[in-house]
């Protein structure tokens, strides 16, 4: 025992060995976490008969049939036609061809895919922008019943979502916003406003208020104040909550298959309908959803530090 | 409980805050566990009015004094 | 300041002198409600004027398919009827054991892979990261890609079972069978939520200043005993929040587990949102969902007020 020589401090250090086992363990569960999304993301790379062959392939050749499949639609054609054709022309007509099919047309997951890029971004900038202001004036102004307020503006967040796509189907129909990006945008600001101001509260909170009280002293009105001294310091904390805010908009499944049908239809229900010749395309699927989460995987590695925050929002930082 | 506020003081003990808020609570919980126990159907039927009873109240008690 | 001062200055001479004097002449009062009025009518038009209509809609018999019929009151015939019907009942029942069950082993494994991670090993902010990734998915891409994971001859999940048991894989069907779809969406779940009750808890776990252990280290303390009197009851409000949280959530399940199951096989993975689901926009019985929708909002924001009291709770840790 060397207790004499231990510093006080080591008294409550974990000792080598439990840190081992601690590491082991950790390590284990998340290598076996990441089994699923690997197994999605390796079955892209494979053909149909090899996504459902038994028992399931580890080792493969890697095919591009997978991303193909997922962009074109095809149809199937008789070998004299397709010799008729003179030679492929790329990779993915190659592919197909070899399947006794040719490409008929561009398939609907780069427009989805487009929609979801629009709706999330636009929402994102709308409710950032509402949540930045509420939250200041949350932050920095005694309102009357700030409290309730601020639990009405929580609440509207929990609430279930089928439950609120009832009245806000009819009311779309009613006023035409029925499958529209605007209507999307408008409901998932709505959403996404309430996460935007507790997050941002926090945040603006941890900003002293002698900066700005220092400016106004300066000559600056509280408005200048608020755009060239707060916002420039909350910076960060705006980048965060915009990710969380861009990630729900992006994830959202619910809203998006019974408000949109066609045009405005989001990425999340469409990839579902990927199917292929007798049955699910599953090397489409996985190759539509692997484009579809890369980006929130690294939106949670740049987020990690905010993580806590964000999913609680705001109250726990650490 | 701090000097100079006797409307304060006069505010019944039992009325409290924190305990009322607790019953609330309490009620709110039980109607839940009403509404998705698997032993009685007469509980269940009442399990929508306990909650909305308790919602109500942790409503009204939140504006009490502590 | 003077770098300050010179803005301002450039700012003051830039601006109309009426806009400018209306600007300066805005109190903090007028600032305030300018700020937080836009963010409250877009609530306000979004959700509370919609709430408001289900719960008219919810006493007539209002049918979404045949807008022209003549709306009649129907008072509370369908909370009566909801109330009292035992499909609902069940759903509220597979319901409750799709939450009791994701909350119990999210807590138990979220706990200990916390407890383990406050361990501080070298490379733990690494693998806490990793092992928050499924959390951040869309929900129903994760329930879309877990289908094809259990398919019973070709999928991963019966492989990887037999392959340790021995049980052959054809033998089961995680999503086909009355037994097992409960329990196929309570790991699915898990999978993906488990990291979500981790990161509260560790956050608990470091809430816990390092004097207390020393303390009960000069009162020599054994390592369970300082477990059980003071790592457990100081996480507790953590645990509180996470539990409560992902209750409130799951409560509400409806996007992961209708691409699972679509409520299958049978009614047993029918959940009360998938029942609501089917009610109002395959039945379109707008009246009855509605009423269906109000009796889960009430009973969520009941929760929903527990919630906030456990956050502030937390907050002033």
């Amino acid at each position: 025992m060397s207790g004499a020589v231990t510093t006080a401090h080591s008294v409550v250090e974990p000792s080598a060995t439990s840190r081992r086992i601690a590491a082991f363990l950790v390590i284990l569960y998340a290598v076996v976490t990441m089994v699923p999304l690997a197994w999605i993301f390796a079955t892209a790379w494979k053909t149909p008969p090899d996504s459902i062959s038994y028992p399931p392939k580890v080792v493969f050749d890697p095919s591009l049939e997978g991303y193909c499949n997922l962009f074109t639609t095809r149809t199937r054609q008789t070998d004299e036609y397709i010799e008729a054709l003179g030679p492929p022309q790329g990779a993915c007509d190659e592919v197909t061809r070899k399947r006794e099919m040719v490409i008929a047309g561009p398939s609907n997951y780069l427009p989805r895919f487009v929609n979801s890029l629009i709706i999330a971004f636009g929402s994102t900038f709308l409710a950032v922008s509402l949540g930045v202001f509420s939250a200041y004036a949350f932050s920095r102004f005694k309102i009357p019943l700030a409290d309730d307020l601020l639990f009405f503006i929580l609440s509207t967040r929990m609430m279930p979502p089928i439950a609120v796509a009832i009245p806000i189907y009819l009311m779309y129909r009613e006023i035409g916003l029925s499958d529209s990006a605007l209507g999307m945008i408008l409901l998932y600001t709505a959403v996404n406003v309430s996460l935007a101001v507790w997050l941002l509260k926090g945040f603006i909170d941890e900003i002293p208020r002698e900066y700005e009280e220092a400016a106004m002293i300066d000559g600056y009105t509280r408005l200048q104040a608020f755009f060239k001294v707060v916002l420039p310091q909350a910076a960060t904390g705006i980048a965060a909550t915009a990710i969380f805010c861009l990630i729900f908009a992006w994830n959202e499944y619910a809203f998006a298959v019974l408000l949109t049908s066609g045009e405005a239809q989001t990425a999340p229900p469409f990839i579902p309908t990927i199917i292929g010749e007798g049955g699910m395309d599953w090397p489409a699927v996985g190759a539509g959803t692997t484009l579809f989460l890369i980006p929130i995987v690294v939106f949670t590695v740049l987020l990690r530090k905010h993580l806590l925050r964000g999913i609680t929002f705001g109250a726990v930082r650490k | 409980m701090r000097p100079g506020q006797p409307a304060r003081k006069r505010w019944p003990r039992w009325a409290r805050r924190g305990l009322l808020e607790n019953v609330a609570i309490g009620l709110i919980a039980l109607g839940v566990l009403m509404l998705v126990q698997p032993v009685s159907i007469t509980l269940y039927s009442y399990s929508f009015v306990t909650v909305l009873a308790g919602t109500l109240m942790f409503t009204i008690v939140s504006k009490f004094p502590e | 300041m003077p770098d300050v001062n010179a803005i301002a200055n450039r700012v003051a001479a830039a601006t109309p002198p009426s806009l400018g004097r209306a600007v300066r002449g805005l109190s903090d009062r007028s600032i305030a409600w300018l700020f937080v009025a836009p963010t409250i009518i877009l609530l306000l038009a979004i959700n509370i004027f919609p709430l408001i209509w289900t719960i008219y809609l919810s006493f007539t018999n209002y049918a979404s398919n045949r807008p022209n019929r003549a709306v009649v009151n129907v008072g509370l015939k369908w909370y009566q009827d909801i109330l009292g019907s035992p499909e609902v009942w069940a759903a509220m029942q597979a319901t409750a054991h799709f939450v009791f069950w994701t909350i119990f082993f999210q807590t138990l494994i979220g706990f200990t892979l916390a407890y383990l991670i406050d361990r501080k090993f070298r490379g733990h902010a690494f693998w806490t990261t990793i092992i928050l990734i499924p959390m951040m998915l869309s929900p129903a891409v994760v329930g879309n890609f877990w289908k094809f994971l259990f398919q019973p001859q070709i999928g991963l999940f019966n492989y990887i079972v037999s392959f340790f048991t021995g049980i052959p894989p054809s033998s089961f069907e995680m999503l086909g069978s009355v037994t097992l779809a409960p329990w196929a969406i309570v790991i699915v779940d898990t999978w993906m939520w488990t990291p979500y009750v981790m990161l509260i808890c560790l956050a608990g776990l470091r809430s816990i200043p390092d004097y207390i252990y020393e303390a009960a280290e000069v009162d020599r303390a054994s390592k369970w005993r300082q477990f059980w009197s003071i790592t457990l009851p100081m996480a507790l409000p953590f645990i509180m929040l996470a539990v409560l949280f992902r209750g409130i959530e799951n409560f509400k399940m409806f996007d992961m587990v209708v691409l699972l199951t679509g409520g299958g096989p049978g009614s047993t993975t029918e959940l009360a949102s998938i029942t609501l689901k089917r009610q109002a926009f395959e039945a379109y019985r707008t009246g009855y969902s509605s009423a269906f929708a109000i009796i889960l909002f009430v009973v969520i924001f009941g929760l929903a007020n527990i919630y906030v009291k456990a956050l502030n709770r937390v907050k002033q840790r």
